[in-house]
């Protein structure tokens, strides 16, 4: 986990709240920062690459660790 | 050895039917309310040209079923003329909102319950129970006393059958020519796959093609099940295809009243998911319990799960059962009910969105609506 990185943990969350917690987080952010997202739902694995694709933001890191999925998203 | 009744070869066909659509459902990890949701969040309509797909599949298997006289579909529950346009309306409404809320509609949380979510389980067994109380119970005196009485009888304007083509065969020739009924509903089905397949997201993602060929494949055998193979004067049996929230308040009846009970096609269904689920995570080891970590969530899921029993007994049907078993006998109520669905679902999304601000929910609600009528996207 990354200093400088914004987290949120949507652990125990299904569909579509880490969703729709990453977007609301993301609106805060300034350009080029990023968002680290720890999920549990084996789902948000296509919904964060879907995410980043139709939003423009980058998905630099899918990360899974145990029942943990570690996304950052990188804002456009 | 004893002769095999005739729901039981149906339940096994079920059964079979259902097992598959476990399995899929667990590898594709499909989800109506998260086709919803994508194109709602982020304007992707892969996963959503997936469920039309499904939909036109089914539509021209059933009109084949029609047309070659295999399958009485005009005889199911959602051909029959009484149009019972306040349940599909407020039902759908309220089911939209509830699978929302409670992650997935009812094939979603028997999949998932299949898998090892104790969230999922406890979702199915107060959907269940809150669809038995309006089939049979406490709430169906709310049913019965305030949402049937707006039912119009389709039959007093010389409408036999609610299915579109035939509305649309009556109008153009005046009369029952199955020919032309089978045309227009041929045409309808052609205009949506003609839509879905042009959808970025759909024929490109193999999880998205695969999910929709088999829902819709999986309701055509359904209904090949129950209306064909089913079909014995002496012993008949329900005309009826996939669906999950009757069987899913049906299901609860026949374990605690087992000894008593009778097998249906509705219960081998919901059993046939959970297992094909569940033995699709065994071998690919995925298999993992999952359970509640905060209060709230808990709360949203059981008045989610509520209101999907209570709204999908009103609207005669899930996002399956009106929105792909349904829509597939070209039932004008199906269409409505999955419109009313689709709008709820979508207000409750952008609720959703607006309640993370810390918005009250009657506000996040207004403003969700608000977005949605408007097609307004993100602040």
């Amino acid at each position: 986990m990354s200093e400088e990185n914004t987290v949120l943990d949507v652990s125990g969350m299904n569909c579509p709240i880490p969703i729709i917690k990453a977007k609301q987080a993301l609106k805060d952010l300034e350009p080029g920062a990023v968002l680290e997202i720890i999920s549990t739902d084996p789902a948000s694995e296509g919904d964060f690459e879907l995410l980043a694709k139709q939003t423009g933001n980058e998905l630099l890191e899918t990360n899974i660790d145990g029942e943990k999925f570690i996304f950052k998203l990188q804002k456009a | 050895m004893e002769e095999l009744s005739n729901i039981h070869i149906v339940s096994g066909a079920g059964f079979a039917l259902a097992f598959i659509f476990g399995v899929v459902g667990n590898k594709t990890q499909y989800c109506t309310m998260g086709a919803i949701s994508d194109w709602v969040n982020f304007q992707n309509r892969g996963r959503f040209a997936a469920w039309v797909f499904a939909m036109a599949l089914a539509i021209i298997g059933v009109q084949l079923l029609e047309l070659f006289d295999l399958v009485a579909v005009n005889e199911s529950r959602y051909r029959v003329p009484s149009f019972a346009w306040l349940g599909y309306v407020l039902g759908g409404l309220l089911f939209g909102i509830g699978m929302t809320l409670s992650g997935g509609c009812g094939q979603r949380t028997l999949v998932r319950m299949g898998n090892g979510s104790l969230k999922s389980l406890f979702v199915f067994l107060v959907m269940g129970i809150s669809a038995y109380m309006t089939l049979r119970g406490l709430l169906g005196v709310l049913r019965v006393d305030y949402i049937e009485p707006f039912t119009v009888d389709l039959s007093d304007k010389g409408i036999a059958d609610q299915g579109l083509h035939q509305m649309i065969n009556y109008w153009v020739s005046g009369s029952a020519s199955t020919g032309l009924a089978a045309a227009a509903g041929v045409l309808i089905a052609a205009l949506m796959l003609f839509w879905a397949l042009r959808q970025p997201g759909f024929i490109g993602n193999s999880n998205n093609v695969l999910a929709g060929s088999t829902i819709g494949l999986c309701v055509v055998g359904g209904w090949l099940a129950t209306g064909w193979l089913g079909l014995d004067d002496f012993d008949p049996v329900p005309i009826e295809s996939f669906s999950f929230i009757a069987p899913s308040g049906n299901t609860l009846m026949y374990l605690m009243t087992y000894t008593g009970a009778t097998i249906s096609f509705g219960v081998v269904m919901v059993a046939g998911i959970v297992f094909g689920s569940f033995v699709y995570g065994l071998l690919t080891r995925s298999l993992r319990l999952e359970a509640f970590s905060q209060s709230g969530d808990m709360v949203a899921h059981f008045v989610g799960a509520a209101l999907m029993g209570f709204g999908g007994i009103l609207a005669l049907g899930c996002t399956i059962g009106q929105g792909v078993s349904g829509i597939s006998t070209l039932a004008l109520g199906s269409f409505v009910a999955t419109a009313s669905i689709l709008f709820g679902s979508a207000v409750t999304l952008r609720a959703q969105y607006h309640r993370f601000s810390d918005m009250a929910w009657i506000t996040a609600f207004g403003k969700g609506l608000v977005d949605i009528v408007l097609m307004r996207r993100d602040d």
